[in-house]
C-alpha cells in the first residue's frame, strides 16, 4: 500500500457505501472514512443476505440441501454443486461412474465460463464501460441454453446427485459445446482483448492498482485469481486433484505483477483454459451409466470429513461433521470470497475511491456467498 | 347545500390522465435493486436477447429518487428490512413495486421452521402490485410481469395473452 | 522427509508423546496430540487435538510451518455439553497437505484465546464463531457480529436454539 499524500486522520468524514449500490455485486456495505477522495479506514460490513444455509443443513437431510447449495454461489451453482457431492460421497464412500464424473467437469467448466464472462461484464460495468456488458452476455445466453438444455435451469442449477448426475447428455449437447468453443475462441482476440484488454482507458484504470502480495494472501487465505494474480501457484484442479482432472492437460495461469491488471489476465487465461478441459472431456467422454449406486437413506459414518473444490472465486470447502444420523450434524461452508474480501480493508488504505472500487471488482465478490 | 355529488374539480382532466399513465407505462424507470438470485436474471432482462429496453425500461437508475418502480429481486433479510423500507419511502409517488422470485413474495425457499433471519415477502413491508414467481424467474417472466404492470396502470395490455396450443 | 513428517515432527515440542491410532473419528476418550487421517476419506491429513490454552502454540508452529488458515468452524456438542472449535489450515501451493486442529470447551463457558495476532485471517472467522456459538474469543481487536444484526441477543447455531 503506498499512500501518496499525508493523509489526515482528524480532518475525516464517514461515507457510507451501500448496501443498495451499483458496484457492490449484492448487498455489500462498506464504511469508508475518508480524507477528501482517500479512503483512510475501509470496513466491510456483511450479513445483508444472510440466509442461514448452514442452519437449513442441520434441519433437512443430506439430498434436501442440494437446492442450497446454488443459491450460495448463483454464478457457478455446479462447483457448489460438487462441492457438496464430493464431501458427501466421501463420506457415505459412494462410487461415481466415469462417464458421469466427465459430464460434472464438462457442465462445471462450461459454468466457470458462464462466471468469469459475468465478472468481466459487471466489472467493466464498475470502471464506467456498458458496451462489454451485451457482448458479454450474449456468450453466456449460449453457454446457458447449452446447460439449460441438460439440467433444466437457467442459473441455480441443482443438477448433480449423490453418485453421479440425474440427466444424460446428448449429441445435439456435444455439437452445441464444440461449436459455442470455436465461437468464443474466435471472438476472444477482437472482442475481448482488442476492444477492452488493450483499451488505454481500463489499462490506466486497473494497472498497479490493489496491490495485493502473496504475504498478504496466506495471512488473510485468499485463494483463487486473487491469490494466482499475486504468483502464488495454488489451484485445488492441480494440488488437491478431484474428480477427472488428472486426466486433462491444462494449465494454471499466475502472474505475479499483484495488481488488479494481473488479477484480470488471470481469470481471461483461466477461460481459455475451461475452453481446453472441455475439449479434451467431450473427445475423451465415455460411455456407460450416469448414476452410481448411493442408497435411499444417506447415514454415512460418524466423523469429520472435509472436501475442496475450485471454484470460479477460490477454493471453497465444506467442513462436514456426521453423528451416523441422516441429517448432518454439522456443516461449515468455507466461502472463498468471505476471505478474499477479508484483506479488502488493509489494501484499500490510502486509494482513492475510485481505485478502491476497480479493486473491489477485480475481487469478484458475490456477497450471498460471504454471507451464506 | 347538502349531499350533491360533485366534481372534484370543475375541469375534468380524463384524457390527460389516460396520456399520462401511458407515458408512465411505457417508460417505467426501474431502480437497481438485485438483491440475490434473481438480479442475474434482471440483468439478462437486460442484455440484448431479452431486451427490457423495448418497454422503455432500460434505464435502471442506483438512486431511489429518480426512478418508478422498485423491482425486489432476492431476499429481504431483517438486518436489510429498514433499508428497503427507507429507500421505498425515497421514491416519489406514483411508485410502484414488483416482487420478483419466490423470496420476495414470501421468503421461497427460506420459509421455514428455523428461519431466524428471512422477512417472509416484501408485501410485509410495504404494498405489493405485481408478484412474479419464480426461482429465479426467466427473464421472459420479468418480461410478462412488466406488461402485467403496465396493464395495471393504462387499464390495456400491450400484446394478447399468447394462447396454448 | 515429506511435508507431512516435517508437520509432524514440529508439533513434538508440544505434543511429546506420540499416539496412535486412526483420527477424525470420535474416540470415546481421547488425549491432545497427533494422529495421522486418510485424506482420500476425510480430506484432512493430521488430527491435532489440543487444549484452549495451546491453541495460540500450535498456530504459530502452523505459521512457521508456512500454512494458511482455511477456515474456523464451531460444533455443538448438546450431550456431551461441549463447544468444539475447529480450525483448518493448508497449504497455498507446493506439497499438499491440510492440518485438522480442534479444541473443546465446555459449553457454559466458551472462552478459547483468538489467533488473529497470528493469522489476520481469524478476525472475521472468529467473529463469525462468536456470531453463531457465542464463542468468546480473548484478545480478538473486535469481536462484534458479523452476520447477524448487531443487535441480536441469540446464537442460532446452538443446537437448542429455536426462532
Amino acid at each position: 500500500m503506498t499512500v501518496p499524500i499525508h493523509l489526515r486522520h482528524d480532518e475525516t468524514f464517514v461515507l457510507n457505501l451501500g448496501p443498495q449500490h451499483p458496484a457492490t455485486h449484492g448487498v455489500l456495505r462498506v464504511k469508508l472514512t475518508m480524507d477528501g477522495e482517500y479512503i483512510v479506514k475501509a470496513e466491510p460490513v456483511l450479513g445483508y443476505i444472510h440466509r442461514m444455509h448452514e442452519k437449513l443443513a442441520e434441519a433437512g437431510s443430506f439430498a434436501q440441501f442440494m437446492p442450497n447449495t446454488a443459491r450460495m454461489d448463483y454464478l457457478h451453482a455446479l462447483a457448489f454443486n460438487h462441492g457438496w457431492a464430493l464431501v458427501v460421497e466421501k463420506s457415505a464412500g459412494i462410487e461415481v461412474p466415469e462417464r458421469a464424473e466427465y459430464i460434472r467437469v464438462i457442465t462445471v467448466e462450461l459454468n466457470r465460463i458462464a462466471s468469469h464472462l459475468l465478472w468481466w461484464a459487471a466489472f467493466l460495468l464498475d470502471l464506467g464501460g456498458f458496451t462489454p456488458l451485451l457482448y458479454a452476455f450474449d456468450d453466456r445466453e449460449k453457454v446457458i441454453d447449452l446447460l439449460e438444455r441438460v439440467t433444466g435451469s437457467r442459473l441455480t442449477y441443482c443438477y448433480m446427485r449423490f453418485g453421479g448426475v440425474y440427466n444424460d447428455i446428448d449429441d445435439e449437447f456435444i455439437a452445441g459445446t464444440r461449436d459455442f468453443i470455436k465461437r468464443l475462441r474466435g471472438r476472444m482476440p477482437s472482442l475481448y482483448h482488442d476492444l477492452v484488454t488493450h483499451n488505454i482507458i481500463l489499462i490506466k484504470r486497473i494497472k498497479d492498482i490493489g496491490i495485493i502480495t502473496p504475504e498478504q494472501c496466506r495471512r488473510y487465505g485468499a485463494t483463487g485469481p486473487v491469490a494466482r494474480g499475486s504468483g502464488i501457484n495454488y489451484d485445488v484442479r492441480k494440488n488437491e486433484p478431484y474428480s477427472v482432472y488428472p486426466e486433462f492437460d491444462f494449465d494454471v495461469p499466475v502472474f505475479d505483477e499483484c495488481d488488479s491488471m494481473a488479477r484480470y489476465m488471470v481469470r481471461m487465461h483461466e477461460m481459455e483454459q475451461s475452453l481446453r478441459i472441455i475439449e479434451q472431456a467431450l473427445d475423451k467422454l465415455p460411455d456407460g451409466p450416469v448414476m452410481g449406486k448411493a442408497p435411499k437413506v444417506l447415514k454415512p459414518d460418524a466423523g469429520y470429513y472435509y472436501s475442496a473444490v475450485e471454484t470460479a472465486r477460490g477454493s471453497l470447502g465444506h467442513r462436514l461433521i456426521c453423528d451416523g444420523g441422516k441429517n448432518p450434524y454439522k456443516l461449515k461452508l468455507r466461502s472463498p470470497t468471505f476471505s478474499n474480501l477479508s484483506l479488502y480493508g488493509e489494501v484499500a488504505e490510502g486509494m482513492l475511491l475510485a481505485d478502491a472500487l476497480a479493486f473491489m471488482g477485480s475481487l469478484d465478490l458475490v456477497i450471498p456467498e460471504i454471507d451464506r | 347545500m347538502g349531499e350533491e355529488n360533485l366534481p372534484s374539480s370543475i375541469v375534468q382532466f380524463a384524457q390527460l390522465d389516460k396520456l399520462l399513465n401511458l407515458g408512465r407505462a411505457n417508460s417505467l424507470w426501474p431502480m437497481t435493486f438485485g438483491l440475490a438470485c434473481c438480479a442475474i436474471e434482471m440483468m439478462c432482462t437486460g442484455g440484448s436477447r431479452y431486451d427490457i429496453s423495448r418497454f422503455g425500461a432500460e434505464v435502471f437508475r442506483p438512486s431511489p429518487r429518480q426512478s418508478d418502480v422498485m423491482i425486489v429481486a432476492g431476499t429481504i433479510n431483517k438486518k436489510l428490512e429498514l433499508a428497503v423500507k427507507t429507500l421505498y419511502d425515497q421514491m416519489p409517488e406514483p411508485k410502484w413495486v414488483i416482487a420478483m422470485g419466490n423470496c420476495a413474495i414470501s421468503g421461497g425457499p427460506f420459509k421455514v421452521k428455523e428461519n431466524y433471519n428471512v422477512v417472509e415477502g416484501a408485501d410485509k413491508l410495504f404494498p405489493v402490485d405485481v408478484y412474479i414467481p419464480g426461482c429465479p424467474p426467466r427473464p421472459e417472466a420479468l418480461l410478462e410481469g412488466i406488461m402485467t404492470l403496465e396493464e395495471k396502470i393504462t387499464g390495456k395490455r400491450r400484446w394478447p395473452r399468447v394462447q396454448a396450443g | 522427509m515429506n511435508m507431512l513428517e516435517k508437520t509432524q515432527a514440529a508439533f513434538a515440542e508440544l505434543f511429546p508423546q506420540a499416539e496412535a491410532g486412526e483420527g477424525a473419528t470420535e474416540a470415546a476418550t481421547r488425549q491432545p496430540g497427533v494422529l495421522r487421517t486418510d485424506p482420500a476419506r476425510h480430506g484432512s491429513h493430521l488430527d491435532v487435538l489440543c487444549g484452549p490454552d495451546q491453541v495460540v502454540a500450535v498456530a504459530r508452529i502452523m505459521d512457521r510451518e508456512g500454512y494458511f488458515l482455511e477456515a474456523v468452524s464451531g460444533v455443538d456438542w448438546l450431550e456431551k455439553q461441549q463447544l468444539e472449535i475447529i480450525y483448518d489450515y493448508n497449504r497455498l501451493g507446493g506439497e499438499h497437505c491440510r492440518v485438522m486442529v480442534r479444541t473443546q470447551v465446555p459449553r457454559s463457558e466458551p472462552v478459547v484465546p483468538s489467533v488473529s495476532a497470528v493469522f489476520p485471517a481469524a478476525d472475521w472467522h472468529e467473529r463469525e464463531t462468536f456470531d453463531f456459538y457465542g464463542v468468546h474469543f480473548q484478545d480478538h481487536p473486535n469481536l462484534i457480529r458479523i452476520l447477524l444484526p448487531e443487535d441480536a441477543d441469540f446464537h442460532p447455531l446452538l443446537k437448542d436454539f429455536t426462532p
